[in-house]
């Protein structure tokens, strides 16, 4: 379901943004501090401790949205899924979240002329991990076609 | 729902509306299924309202046919302190001085951004802040603010 570009960008510093919703309907936005793909239909989603309507929301199987863009060429896809738990992050998991943090400040400061310092006040007090079941994936690159579902095919 | 701004304005976060970091907002279909994606840029009204966009976000329009609220994350570009805000759509101006101004800004970002033909601005929404709020960082946690 995850094609290889898209699991390409979700690996790479890119822009995350994760959406989930109460149970009472009240959606909230967070964002991502990395990704690991594990298989064809599952994500590893690293999110801020302290985001707690979004951490509340996903406990217990919660719908999850994830979109991710390109910082230059604003390619995007929106996958959507549900949690399937949250744990406290690994030595691993906080690896692939200082890598992402870095390149994330390198091609931000290059883009937009921010000191990597400034940029850097974004980062959270702290990270755990998400596990997301991926139910299908969209097309979110701006423009007429955004929206447009790419996975899984319709049959 | 009453409106809880935690002592903050949105006169007080003013430079966020000026469309320099993109924003993101996340909506909710009727059962439950979140979107989330970027928005160019949020305006503020007045102190008690935004206005969104709509370009061709077409599922965050349909969301919101269903159900009122929104989660908007906006950036202080000065700073890069973030701020989440709860909204409620109101109204929808398809015309007048509001969506004239609107149109003319989206055009100079699509000019900017090379999206000419892709950025048009179909309407401006109306939303009334119902919570505002500091998202809390580790710069936040250092400075002990």
């Amino acid at each position: 379901m995850i094609e290889p570009e898209v699991a390409e960008q979700l690996e790479s510093p890119c822009s995350l943004l994760v959406g989930s919703v109460s149970a009472g309907g009240v959606p909230e936005a967070t964002r991502g501090w990395g990704v690991e793909v594990l298989g064809p239909g599952r994500v590893r989603v690293l999110l801020a401790a302290n985001a707690e309507r979004t951490l509340a929301n996903l406990e217990g199987g919660g719908a999850i949205a994830l979109t991710t863009t390109n910082f230059v060429s604003l390619v995007s896809w929106q996958l959507k899924g549900r949690a399937s738990g949250i744990v406290a992050a690994t030595p691993a998991d906080r690896i692939r979240y200082d890598a992402f943090c870095a390149g994330c400040l390198r091609i931000l400061h290059e883009i937009e002329g921010t000191a990597e310092d400034v940029i850097a006040r974004l980062v959270p007090v702290g990270i755990v991990a998400c596990e997301m079941v991926v139910e299908q994936v969209f097309d979110q690159t701006p423009g007429p076609h955004a929206g447009a579902r790419v996975a899984p095919v319709a049959g | 729902m009453a409106p809880d701004r935690g002592g903050l304005r949105l006169g007080d976060i003013a430079a966020c509306f000026e469309g320099i970091v993109p924003a993101e907002i996340a909506t909710a279909s009727a059962d439950g299924v979140p979107n989330v994606t970027h928005l160019s840029r949020v305006h503020m009204l007045d102190d008690e309202r935004v206005a969104l966009t709509n370009q061709f976000f077409s599922k965050t329009t349909r969301n919101l046919a269903e159900n009122p609220l929104a989660c908007v994350v906006v950036i202080d570009p000065t700073n890069y302190d973030s701020y989440r805000l709860l909204v409620q759509y109101e109204r929808t101006e398809r015309r007048g001085p509001l969506f004239e101004r609107l149109r003319r800004d989206i055009d100079a970002i699509a000019a900017l951004t090379g999206m000419e033909g892709v950025f048009k601005l179909r309407s401006a929404d109306i939303y009334r802040v119902l919570e505002l709020e500091l998202v809390v960082a580790q710069a936040h946690v250092a400075a002990g603010t």
